[in-house]
């Protein structure tokens, strides 16, 4: 009975999944497939949780629902309200050729030897990596390479994107002045809403050494309630000049390298000394969410776009 | 018990095609964004639904949703606002 219900969730939940995914490429509304987007991160987050990737499933929620559809509602609010669609005679050849690589995916995958996985080393060397969860292990020490170059990729998109501004608008506040009626439900919402993303935000940090969370997930939605403070109104985004600004952008990854240039010395580039492997994961993911918080809300908000806002 | 909660989990599945359905024909973007936001709500049930059946960790999972998908209709109403970086009622 259990397996039955089980397997009958699984199958709805993959029809929903194509379905959603069909319906954002077809839809004819721009506006449309923007929410059609946000409604495919949710079911594919349910898919990751079936799977048993919880980690990944904060993430999906958290990065697809959240911060990619402020993403994508902002460039959507700033698009000519009807893009024109393109005429039917490019669709064939490029449906053609969409369906034939994810024909050859497919394939792939079947006749892909059974993977042996890395679980078993994992789980043997947990009791060495200073952490109770092994995918924050994973990220924070056995492949902490990874995770100091997606941290540092970071910093390079928010470069990009300052990198766009306007050499008048340079120096002032980023993105376009947000503003709220006095009192108004948007601007009650921005001050209600941050106090308890804060607190969620600092306990997935928390939560990451023993169980699904960590720096990313952490960082994800504390750049969402940063971005909700500036979009209610309640406070205004720091210049892009500000010192102590760059100084949170840069340090997550500085100490992250830090930390890997002691290991250096000792012998191994960014290893971690069992006995002090969790205070130092700590310090780093501690760090490193500050840095992800502000590196992501201000690459979402954009470059300085107002030349009357310099101080 | 646990076949009781995921076949709840299947059933509220089930309904959220109704709100898919209603994102889908719109017309109105507000239309849209009200389906989404049932959606969003739906997947904090079935979440709930799925943690108490199998692994009671996945509910921060469901906090993270609930807490997006209010950050998601703030976007919205941004985007609703004549200057895009304003506020609905202050029309």
């Amino acid at each position: 009975m259990m397996a039955l219900a089980e397997t009958g969730f699984d199958l709805v939940l993959c029809a929903m999944i194509a379905t959603t995914a069909l319906l954002a490429i077809g839809v004819r509304d721009q506006f449309g497939a923007v929410v059609l987007f946000v409604v495919y991160s949710v079911f594919l987050g349910l898919g990751w949780l079936r799977l048993g990737a919880l980690d990944i499933a904060l993430a999906e929620v958290a990065l697809g629902a959240g911060l990619t559809g402020l993403l994508l509602f902002g460039a959507h609010a700033r698009l000519p309200a009807s893009v024109p669609v393109p005429s039917g005679r490019a669709v064939w050849p490029a449906a053609c050729a969409a369906g034939g690589s994810g024909l050859a995916l497919g394939w792939a995958f079947l006749t892909l030897p059974e993977p042996v996985g890395l679980q078993e080393a994992v789980a043997a060397n947990l009791g060495t990596s200073g952490v109770e969860n092994p995918v924050t292990a994973v990220l924070l020490n056995f492949r902490s390479w990874d995770t100091l170059i997606e941290s540092i990729v970071l910093l390079a998109a928010l470069i990009g994107v300052w990198s766009v501004a306007r050499d008048d608008a340079w120096g002032g506040q980023p993105g376009l002045r947000q503003h709220a009626r006095h009192g108004g439900v948007l601007a009650n919402f921005g001050r209600l809403l941050p106090p308890i993303g804060f607190m969620i935000g600092v306990y997935l940090f928390w939560a990451g050494s023993s169980k699904p969370g960590g720096a990313f997930q952490a960082g994800t939605v504390l750049a969402a309630v940063a971005l909700v403070v500036f979009m209610g109104g309640a406070m205004r985004p720091p210049l892009v000049t500000a010192r102590w600004l760059r100084l949170v952008c840069v340090a997550g990854p500085a100490v992250f390298l830090a930390v890997g240039l002691t290991g250096a010395a000792s012998g191994v580039f960014l290893g971690l000394r069992p006995d002090l492997a969790k205070p130092l994961i700590l310090a780093i993911e501690a760090v490193l969410t500050f840095s992800i918080a502000a590196s992501l809300a201000l690459s979402v908000i954009g470059p300085p776009e107002d030349p009357e806002d310099h101080v | 018990m646990t076949s009781w909660l995921i076949s709840l989990a299947v059933l509220l599945l089930l309904s959220l095609g109704g709100a898919l359905w209603r994102v889908w024909r719109g017309p109105e973007p507000a239309d849209r964004m009200i389906a989404a936001q049932l959606i969003g709500t739906g997947g904090v049930g079935i979440v709930l639904l799925l943690a108490a059946a199998t692994d009671w960790s996945m509910i921060d999972v469901a906090l993270v949703l609930a807490l997006l998908a209010a950050v998601a209709a703030v976007a919205f109403a941004k985007a609703q606002s004549a200057d895009s970086v304003g506020d609905p009622e202050e029309e």
